[in-house]
């Protein structure tokens, strides 16, 4: 009887440390020192960070574009650094472009053909996918023409083409109207439902904390918190109480319970809870 | 599981090449050409028919070296980097290619414009070289007539003569030659560009090398025969190994000037070409596997 191995994490990078050479007489840069991270299979993984923290150089590390200076990066097992590692991955790099002489079929073609897809499989798919990401209107028309939003999603699209078991979005959202990057968000939810691993990385904190299920914090090419969201933002000695339609006697009365058998609790704060400003843009929008 | 080597995705990555190049109106040269070849056909008919015929074929020939050169600098020089400015690169090598596919699809995607182009242009050049060697002929033949000394062996050896310097299988040797030399700068650039910062550095080394490429032979003799100083000696051996034999590729005076290009000659030609190239392409995958992105 042989034992069942192990299904190996999505994405594992070890000690990773990557130093960039400079030119003559100027010093080395270390975008990464000493990084370790997990991303286990069917999670959405949250990297955050200030610029230049080194997210991408990890990002591109995980993908093989750079090689490591010392430590290792898998993914589902197999070293970045084989081409084989790739097979099973999405990659959506920050603001992409692409062949500006293609239109959108044809770019997803292209981009199928590199993943060995063919034939009617494949049409069929890339039209799904621009379907997916509401470009089918645009399909015909050439990368040139389209809008920073437009290109964010025909990348988003070209990651998908070759259902990728682990998806890797660098700053999706990046110059995307708020409409476009709830549904970007709408979509990486969608791939948590159908099992795809997602690691990303953006700048709008909100959403990653909609989406993640765990995040990693850099700074300065380092990890510097790490952990599953709800319990990273947590604040451990407060307790949130949100009620609707409270009458001012019935407000009155919790505050009056609180104060006399509190045992040392106290109200912090009290007062209607506000709403987001994407939240609004979106109802108005709508409208 | 997705195969080291994969000729399909070559192929694609080849084709997106080509479609990038001629979407770019990089084949309006071709226009170019045919207005030279034409003007150069129909030019001076005051020159005696040799003169006339040699002339186009001068011309010709020059225009689809000049043409092959400057596509293979220029269009290969522009597709590295720029997949690397416009980060498209990510995108394809973030799916499961080999960075030796890409570079292959890359070289490949530009010789066969070359080709294509050349053969476009051959085509062109050899239509307009037969009517002009038909009209050369019709009117020495017209002359010799008119003279009476239109004897069947005179006609016979005016015939010979125009055919000799008319359209040949040898010119087409000559193209062939020149498709050659095109290809061996087109995996120079690609090389020079793997290390390059610029499009504008890989450009300009690349067309200097070229230059000097021609001269290789001399270069080759001053170091092995010249008795210069340690530096001059170490100079010339440097550029001696760094810069291709073009020379071998010059056929093309032999050929206009009626002069057969031998099996042997031709198959030394191709081997060397085909060194060059595979020398070319793994010193690129060499600097290209280590390049950070």
């Amino acid at each position: 009887m042989s034992a069942e191995s192990p299904q190996p994490p999505a994405v594992t990078v070890e000690n990773l440390t990557k130093v960039f050479k400079a030119g003559l007489g100027k010093a080395a840069f270390t975008a990464v020192r000493d990084l370790s991270l997990t991303v286990n299979d069917g999670e959405v993984y949250g990297l955050i960070g200030p610029n230049g923290c080194g997210k991408s150089t990890t990002m591109k590390a995980i993908l093989g574009l750079v090689t490591p200076t010392s430590g290792r990066t898998a993914v589902f097992g197999r070293p970045s650094t084989r081409v084989e590692s790739r097979s099973e991955v999405g990659f959506l790099p920050e603001n992409p472009y692409f062949y500006k002489h293609l239109n959108g079929l044809e770019t997803l073609l292209f981009y199928g053909r590199l993943c060995s897809m063919s034939g009617k499989e494949l049409k069929d798919r890339a039209r799904e996918m621009l379907a997916l990401t509401g470009l089918e209107d645009a399909a015909d028309r050439r990368v040139a023409g389209y809008s920073k939003g437009m290109l964010q999603r025909l990348g988003l699209a070209q990651a998908l083409l070759h259902r990728p078991r682990l998806v890797v979005l660098d700053e999706p959202t990046a110059g995307v109207d708020p409409a476009g990057s709830r549904k970007i968000r709408d979509l990486i939810l969608g791939f948590k439902e159908q099992g795809i691993t997602v690691l990303v990385t953006s700048h709008l904190l909100e959403q990653m904390q909609e989406v993640c299920d765990r995040v990693g914090i850099m700074a300065h090419g380092r990890m510097v918190r790490e952990g599953r969201l709800d319990e990273l933002i947590a604040v451990e000695n407060e307790t949130e109480l949100v009620l609707a339609d409270a009458s001012p006697e019935l407000l009155a009365e919790i505050r009056a319970l609180v104060e006399s058998r509190g045992h040392g609790a106290r109200v912090v704060r009290s007062g209607h809870p506000r709403t987001t400003l994407e939240k609004l843009f979106l109802e108005v929008a709508d409208q | 599981m997705s195969a080291s080597f994969s000729l399909p995705r070559i192929r694609t990555l080849a084709m997106a090449t080509v479609t990038q190049l001629l979407r770019m109106k990089i084949m309006a040269f071709l226009l170019v050409f045919c207005v030279i070849v034409v003007a150069a056909g129909f030019a001076f008919p005051v020159m005696n028919p040799e003169q006339q015929l040699k002339l186009l074929k001068d011309v010709s020939l020059g225009a689809l070296q000049l043409f092959s050169i400057v596509i293979a600098v220029c269009a290969t020089a522009l597709l590295l980097p720029r997949d690397l400015e416009d980060r498209t690169l990510y995108t394809i090598l973030a799916k499961p290619v080999p960075r030796h596919e890409y570079l292959l699809g890359k070289l490949l995607g530009v010789l066969i414009l070359i080709g294509a182009g050349l053969v476009l242009m051959d085509i062109a050049f050899s239509g307009v070289l037969w009517l002009r060697q038909s009209l050369v002929l019709a009117q020495s033949v017209a002359a010799l007539q008119q003279e009476g000394t239109a004897t069947p062996e005179a006609v016979a050896q005016l015939k010979e003569f125009v055919g000799r310097q008319g359209l040949t299988w040898n010119l087409h040797l000559g193209v062939v030659a020149i498709f050659f030399k095109a290809a061996v700068v087109t995996a120079l650039t690609l090389m020079i560009s793997c290390f390059a910062s610029s499009t504008l550095f890989t450009i300009i080394i690349a067309f200097l090398v070229t230059i000097l490429g021609h001269g290789q032979g001399l270069i080759r003799d001053y170091f092995l025969t010249g008795h210069a100083g340690v530096v001059k000696k170490l100079l010339s051996a440097l550029l001696a190994v760094v810069t291709p034999d073009m020379g071998v590729f010059d056929v093309v005076d032999n050929v206009i000037n009626g002069e057969t290009v031998t099996p042997g000659a031709f198959g030394f030609m191709a081997a060397i070409a085909c060194t060059y190239l595979a020398g070319y392409a793994v010193v690129s995958h060499l600097l290209f596997v280590e390049k950070e992105l």
